[in-house]
């Protein structure tokens, strides 16, 4: 296969695909010395080799990279050669722009994922933190057919290309939560859950979302956490939320709505109704108690 | 009908069981908390996590199994972990996370304490020993490196008296949990003020001392109502898992030892007089005036199997661990005693009793070109087994035995449970309630409602199911490969340091 590059704004190619930045495949046959020089990217980067050995720095971390390993990296995040060059050998490199991330929708338009799905997979990534993943099968595949269907447009190729790129985003957030995590320690795993969970408590986790982060369904998930906590997921969720709302009742300078709101309840109201089922207490009166000197 | 509901507040998770008034099992429930290792040392809890959750899975519990039967809780009687410590500011409110028993930042401390006279007679006077587990040690910690929490503490509490001053009112700590603090003198049950000195605190800043019977007073109004519990439940201090797993295992008479493995283990041992060993092995902790429970504690127990199922068990379906681990008991049971000649030390979290070596490490030793999986599968469940049965040696210095009680999911296993009748020459017997621990503290309820007379009438009420008898030929190669196992846990000392100070500098 001969290398290509299409270039967003240039190549009639993707006048339909605003979304993809760049696409090319490279036969780098000669060294250039700083022809590729560690860098922020401003899309979503992905790196495909077809051939050769590469040595790249990917988001702080040093790799060496063979055929079927593909790199991305989140904008914001660097890649570069170790040396500062782009080795010899051939690759495939896919810039898209993901766009804003908003709270219903982590990809554009152009993306047939639900909102659920593609939030999903933005965790996975975000929580895996890889940035390599090794021999992943169908990446050239996919990446292959992309091209065919650019330079050759039939009827649909938008709606193809399209997918295959949801595909490839989708084969590689399962491989990055089988790579992170080979599926063995589920308290292990858990805890990982657990710190997500906590990082982000004002987000209206999805049970989908949770079971992404073990490359499990939903059905799977949910019987898992319940045979290990005891609660079902949601439910951990909350007893989480109303731990870290004790906790700020106990301080004096946080507000109710506030409260309630940082640890992931709708409103002032759904936080009361829900504390006080379970407490006993309003949330109010909890306060009160606790800021009373109340050892007697 | 009328019901007894127990609670443990344990190391991973809570545990809630409901007992009807002649002691059979009406339905159980639990839900775990997370551990946080914020350093390498640190093993912390949050304590409103554990509280929330306690109150989330009882009410749960309630609504789901109790109420919709019509049962009546008449008492509800807790037990906890050991060595747990909270610090309190004056309004009650936590600084900070509970300190777990696991947790080693005091490994310094303990060190300098152990090796001085003080610790000596310390450890003679409160049974525990001085070890980072100890919030003895972990005190002596927070007043040498952090002042500032140290000087603002109104009380250092464990988790049971938080949990229990947030559903009543005031702070208690029952004998026993204060028999495994490092502050308690085990013969005058009351503080010792050569710990207190020691740790520059005053009694005044550790909660009150109650009998395993006391109440601590009434339910607060609002959990009555979210609990839909009546005002007339009555609510036990209750005791410590360790001595709940040992009366509800059914230990009580002269001669008798129970052997508790879940992650971690214990061998344990009841009498009425204080076991003083020379060289601090052992600890001795209360249970009621004049009934000591002593043993000896491992880190190393279930956990080391998972770990090394986790490594290389095969997983057929992702993280489906259970099926792992019972093929992986099936490939051992296969192999003859001794694992052809595969000795395995299990110390990979560094061990407590009987060497008491934090640094000592996992050893595979004697490997030959004949050996396959199936002998190391074998040889790290004998090991954890062998490491059992030093602590029973240890005791057996002490005390008498001459039958044995097994409790705790990785002991029940039948092949660990055959092992351990092998080794020790003795009968094994396994509880019926799986869950000893809430047997011991239904057993504890019991007594104080008048149910039973005394606790030695509750504990002989224990029923025991299957009954393993020791075989002799075992006994004897087992015997061979124990000597090995023994001399090897001491011998390798030097290089253990070595190589701890070598994983240290790993990030």
């Amino acid at each position: 296969m001969n290398q290509f590059s299409l270039q967003q704004g240039m190549s009639r190619e993707l006048e339909s695909f605003p979304h993809v930045k760049e696409f090319a495949l490279t036969k780098n046959t000669t060294i250039q010395l700083d022809s590729f020089i560690p860098s922020r990217a401003n899309c979503l980067l992905i790196y495909c080799i077809v051939d050769g050995k590469f040595e790249w720095i990917v988001n702080g971390r040093d790799y060496i990279l063979y055929p079927g390993d593909i790199a991305f990296v989140l904008p914001g995040q660097e890649i570069g050669g170790s040396r500062g060059f782009l080795e010899i050998g051939t690759i495939y490199r896919l810039h898209i722009d993901i766009g804003v991330a908003s709270a219903n929708r982590a990809l554009g338009p152009w993306s047939t994922l639900s909102p659920c799905e593609s939030l999903s997979i933005e965790k996975m990534l975000l929580v895996n933190n890889l940035s390599v993943l090794l021999k992943v099968k169908e990446g050239i595949e996919i990446l292959h057919q992309i091209h065919a269907e650019l330079v050759n447009p039939e009827i649909g190729h938008v709606t193809r290309v399209n997918h295959f790129i949801d595909s490839l985003l989708i084969i590689i957030a399962r491989q990055s939560t089988r790579q992170a995590d080979p599926r063995r320690d589920f308290p292990r795993t858990f805890m990982k859950l657990e710190q997500a969970l906590r990082r982000d408590l004002s987000h209206q986790w999805s049970v989908e979302e949770m079971a992404a982060l073990f490359g499990l369904g939903t059905t799977s998930f949910t019987e898992k956490v319940k045979h290990h906590t005891g609660f079902s997921p949601l439910n951990y969720l909350i007893n989480i939320r109303i731990s870290e709302a004790i906790k700020l009742l106990k301080r004096h300078d946080v507000n109710f709505t506030n409260i309630a709101l940082d640890t992931g309840f709708y409103s002032s109201q759904h936080f009361s109704t829900t504390f006080k089922k379970l407490t006993g207490y309003t949330p109010g009166q909890f306060r009160k108690r606790n800021l009373l000197n109340d050892n007697s | 009908m009328e019901c007894i509901i127990t609670i443990d507040l344990g190391t991973n998770a809570v545990r809630v069981m409901a007992f009807d008034l002649k002691g059979n099992v009406i339905a159980a429930t639990k839900g775990t908390y997370p551990t946080f290792h914020l350093e390498a040392d640190y093993s912390e809890q949050d304590p409103e996590q554990i509280f929330i959750t306690m109150l989330y899975v009882l009410k749960n519990f309630l609504t789901e199994k109790i109420h919709p039967q019509n049962y009546v809780v008449v008492s509800i009687c807790f037990s906890a972990s050991m060595h747990s410590l909270l610090m309190v500011d004056k309004s009650g409110i936590p600084m900070g996370n509970a300190i777990t028993w696991a947790d080693n930042r005091g490994k310094k401390e303990a060190q300098e304490l152990k090796n001085s006279p003080l610790g000596k007679k310390l450890y003679e006077s409160t049974g525990t020993p001085i070890h980072p587990m100890s919030p003895l040690v972990k005190v002596t910690w927070l007043a040498r490196n952090d002042r500032e929490r140290f000087s603002k503490t109104h009380k250092f509490l464990s988790i049971k008296s938080y949990v229990l001053q947030q559903l009543t009112s005031g702070y208690v700590l029952d004998y026993s949990l204060a028999s495994a603090t490092g502050f308690f003198n085990i013969q005058k049950l009351q503080w010792e003020q050569e710990a207190l000195d020691y740790a520059g605190i005053d009694a005044e800043r550790l909660p009150e001392l109650v009998p395993v019977f006391h109440s601590p007073g009434k339910l607060r109004k609002e959990f009555q109502t979210s609990l839909g519990l009546r005002d007339t439940v009555k609510i036990l201090v209750g005791s410590s898992d360790g001595c709940l797993a040992t009366l509800g295992g059914g230990v009580w008479d002269e001669g008798k030892a129970i052997i508790t493995v879940e992650d971690s283990g214990a061998v344990r041992t009841v009498g009425r007089d204080v076991i003083r060993d020379a060289n601090q092995r052992l600890f001795n902790y209360v249970l009621t005036d004049n009934y000591y429970v002593s043993g000896g504690p491992t880190n190393n127990g279930g956990i080391i199997f998972e770990w090394y199922a986790k490594q290389f068990g095969d997983f057929r379906n992702p993280f489906d661990i259970e099926h792992t681990i019972q093929n992986l008991i099936h490939e051992a049971a296969e192999v003859s005693v001794g694992s052809q000649g595969l000795v395995f030390l299990p110390y990979l979290l560094g061990e407590r009793a009987p060497i008491w070596n934090a640094n000592a490490r996992g050893t595979f030793f004697g490997i030959n070109i004949k050996h396959e999986k199936q002998h190391f599968v074998r040889a790290v469940i004998e090991g954890i087994m062998y490491e059992m049965y030093s602590i029973g040696k240890t005791l057996q210095e002490h005390r008498t035995i001459n039958s044995l009680t097994v409790n705790g999911s990785f002991a029940s296993i039948p092949l660990c449970a055959k092992i351990i009748a092998d080794l020790f020459r003795m009968p094994v017997s396994i509880g019926k309630n799986p869950d000893s621990i809430a047997q011991g503290a239904y057993l504890l309820a019991a007594t104080d409602m008048g149910i039973f007379k005394s606790m030695d009438e509750a504990a002989r009420t224990v029923v025991l199911s299957t009954t393993y008898s020791p075989n002799l030929s075992h006994h004897r190669s087992y015997q061979r490969y124990f000597s090995v196992f023994e001399k090897l846990s001491t011998r390798l000392n030097a290089e253990f340091e070595e190589l701890a100070d070598l994983q240290h500098e790993q990030p």
